[in-house]
């Protein structure tokens, strides 16, 4: 396992280290911002008087609100990507900062600061001089246990499209690459650990109070907050602007397979630079709204999906509704579909092998008389769309014991440990073919149809007209059999999207 | 003689509790008053109301002549040195930065001017000159207390304001630091205000010396009258062992005149 970790880290090195100065860019913005902002707050309700309880009960409230549900809240305001990732840290890092602070600016002597007023000091030279210096340790530990925590808490900035180490969790997690996911995680570790050291080291130097130390002190505080800021603008302004065509992927092995196609066949046909913001958390839920702001252009979509979820038809999607899907695309948002690739990922379920045994199972129908000993396990969107978990199991009339809700990387997982009995899948699973589990028959017609193609914004299109031709060449190229294969590939062999990508790209003859 | 600080008729009270009720009082220039009274009797609220700490809930309160209640109360609290009890000098500064605290408040530029000020100050509370650059923590509760009093004296005011300063020194120490606080005031002329709860440190170093009792003026005379006419029997218990210290009968108490209770200068 070290072994793997240690020879992926070599290999990919760069995109590690890239992902490392992201994650310390994105974490030390948001720790500025919240030293400034959450330090002055703390300045301010220690001075003025019945301003502090309303103050830390705001911070507090906001503490409290799960981190997920923070990123979500924020998408529609800040949109996906490093802003919003900035915000939501900036917003947790604030209650340590204003707490602390709040607390050492309490925590000075009322005597001194009264003898500092009878020598005739103004609020703000007592303020400045004697208050702040005399609260600074305790603001200092304060910094210093929020840095830890904010670097350990970037990592969810994945989720919302943001960069950093988190990207390379998630595309572990979903990729089933676990050296990758570990990678990402130690690094994470070991970042938030030298932070700390470095914190800890100047928390030490600040105890000392000689006039050289002092004025070294002071060099190396410019140092470092040179230092910060450069990291800080490495970290955040990497080209947003110009002619870059913003593709965003959801978080499926298949989807980080097509995005690093688009990106290659992209850059090689035409003059555009293309970002790929793989794995964006949520999916649909996050991807649309930032497509309707113009913050990504492109992404690869399921018909089915873009009917129900985005369109929020209730019918059943059947591919004789295309022409109707279109439509409605280009009239409502502007945008529409192109380069169907050819594969149906729909949706299948499966059942482990022992269990369609015992049961005797061939059908979903079959399912009806053993649903009541079974656990149901399927990824958090199939348990919200409309077309989901309640439809299906109201279609069939199932009764299933429990439900699970679980990440698209691990449920195989989850299945083969028999933490779940029966699942979704999709039909183009990569390790479909790898587990001890029975697909089984959808007697009713419950799925809908899942083409896959690309939803492009129709401004974009008609800026770009080569792109339609670039996306025209990759129109009905892979069959289902070959995506299953592709994800097996990157899911069990370990292989890198890219290389496969490329691998595929080649074998059409595409690649120059 | 000119009068530097003058309380007229000044009431305070904190809520309910009146601490002063009609409290008057002056000061000549170059006194060396001490206030003694027990315990919430008003002493350090009087001294308070003079650097504007406090402010009055009627009268008023005239130093240099003019009353206070206008002044910027800033600049009227670096012309009066404070120095209060226990240990507050600014543990994160070194000895030197304690004590140019206020010449730096008043005069930023003149770096020169307030190094040497450390350096006269320094040497009247009797400080070691090496001891610049330590921390008040690197200190012993004497060589703190004469920060504390060097701090006060640093810009040169005309008005020293002392609460209870030699409170938490041990005896000795104590009986030195009496001595340098009156040589001081013997040298520079300065006007002092020097609350205690001690009768005999008040008899010792006052020139004058106020009783005060639930927050009015029991009696304010020099030691010597407090001794010989005690104006009430508040007075006449307080200095009771003063008094006796010559163990003499009391009828024959003025032949005690300079047997010791009044300083041997």
């Amino acid at each position: 396992m070290f072994q793997e970790m240690w020879n992926l880290f070599l290999d990919r090195n760069d995109f590690f280290v890239g992902l490392l100065w992201e994650h310390l860019g994105i974490s030390l913005l948001a720790i500025l911002i919240a030293v400034l902002i959450g330090g002055l707050a703390g300045i301010v309700i220690s001075e003025v008087q019945g301003a502090a309880r309303p103050t830390l009960g705001a911070v507090s409230f906001l503490y409290t609100i799960p981190s997920i549900s923070m990123l979500g809240f924020l998408i529609p305001f800040s949109g996906v990507g490093n802003a919003t990732a900035v915000i939501a840290l900036t917003i947790y890092a604030l209650l340590p900062m204003v707490r602390n602070t709040y607390a050492g600016m309490s925590g000075v002597d009322p005597a001194i600061l009264e003898a500092a007023k009878g020598m005739g000091s103004t609020r703000l030279q007592i303020l400045f001089k004697v208050r702040l210096p005399l609260a600074m340790p305790v603001i200092m530990s304060g910094i210093r246990s929020m840095v830890t925590m904010t670097i350990a808490l970037a990592g969810i900035a994945s989720f919302i499209g943001a960069g950093g180490l988190g990207v390379a969790i998630y595309r572990g997690i979903t990729t089933n690459n676990t050296a990758m996911t570990m990678d990402g995680s130690l690094l994470i570790a070991l970042l938030a650990l030298v932070m700390d050291f470095i914190l800890g080291f100047l928390e030490h130097r600040m105890t000392k109070r000689s006039r050289e130390a002092k004025k070294m002190n002071h060099r190396m505080g410019a140092a470092a907050a040179l230092v910060c800021l450069a990291a800080a603008g490495i970290g955040m302004f990497h080209s947003r602007e110009g002619e870059t065509l913003h593709i965003a992927t959801k978080p499926m092995t298949e989807q980080y397979v097509l995005g690093e196609i688009l990106e290659l066949l992209i850059e090689q046909d035409t003059d555009l630079e293309v970002e790929l913001t793989q794995g964006v958390g949520g999916g649909t839920s996050n991807i649309q709204p930032a497509m309707e702001s113009g913050e990504f252009d492109l992404y690869p979509e399921y018909t089915g999906t873009g009917w129900n979820m985005v369109l929020k038809e209730d019918g059943l999607y059947t591919e004789e509704l295309f022409g109707e899907l279109q439509k409605a695309y280009q009239e409502d948002y502007h945008m529409e579909w192109a380069g169907m690739y050819g594969f149906n990922n729909t949706y299948g379920l499966v059942a482990r092998r022992e269990i369609v045994e015992q049961y005797g199972l061939e059908t979903y129908s079959d399912l009806v008389a053993a649903a009541g000993d079974l656990t149901f396990g399927a990824e958090y969107d199939f348990f919200e769309r409309e077309d989901g978990y309640d439809s299906l199991c109201e279609t069939y009339g199932l009764e299933f014991k429990d439900t699970m809700d679980l990440d698209i990387g691990l449920k195989y997982q989850a299945l083969n440990e028999g933490r779940i009995d029966v699942m979704v899948v999709f039909t183009t699973d990569g390790q479909l073919s790898s587990a001890d589990a029975v697909v089984l028959e959808d007697d009713l017609q419950f799925f809908p149809s899942y083409l896959c193609g690309n939803v492009v914004r129709s401004q974009v299109l008609e800026a770009h007209p080569e792109l339609s031709s670039v996306l025209e060449k990759l129109s009905g190229t892979i069959s289902d059999s070959d995506m299953a294969r592709m994800n097996d590939e990157v899911e069990t062999k370990g292989r890198e999207p890219e290389a496969v990508a490329e691998e595929f790209l080649r074998g059409l003859g595409l690649l120059e | 003689m000119q009068t530097m600080i003058e309380f007229q008729h000044v009431k305070k009270a904190y809520g309910e509790k009146t601490v002063l009720k009609d409290f008057s009082l002056t000061v000549e220039k170059g006194e060396f008053v001490t206030i003694v009274g027990s315990s919430g009797c008003g002493k350090t609220t009087a001294l308070k109301l003079v650097n504007g700490l406090l402010a009055p809930d009627g009268g008023e309160i005239l130093v240099y002549g003019e009353s206070i209640r206008r002044k910027d109360q800033t600049q009227l609290r670096r012309n009066i040195g404070y120095a209060i009890q226990g240990s507050v000098l600014f543990p994160h500064m070194t000895v030197e930065q304690n004590i140019s605290y206020v010449p730096n408040l008043l005069n930023k530029k003149d770096r020169k001017k307030t190094k040497e000020a450390v350096a006269k100050w320094m040497k009247i509370v009797g400080l070691d000159d090496d001891l610049r650059e330590r921390f008040p923590s690197e200190l012993s509760g004497g060589q703190q207390q004469r920060v504390g009093i060097a701090r006060a004296l640093a810009a040169s005011p005309e008005i020293l304001l002392m609460d209870e300063p030699f409170g938490a020194v041990d005896e000795i120490t104590r009986g030195q630091l009496q001595t340098e606080i009156r040589r001081i005031h013997s040298q520079t002329g300065i006007t002092v205000l020097f609350v205690t709860h001690d009768i005999s440190e008040a008899m010792k170093l006052g020139t004058r010396v106020l009783v005060m009792d639930k927050g009015e003026i029991e009696q304010y005379a020099s030691p010597e009258e407090l001794l010989r006419h005690p104006a009430t029997d508040f007075v006449r218990k307080l200095t009771a062992q003063q008094r006796h210290v010559c163990r003499l009968p009391d009828e024959r108490l003025e032949e005690c005149e300079y047997s010791g209770v009044n300083m041997e200068e």
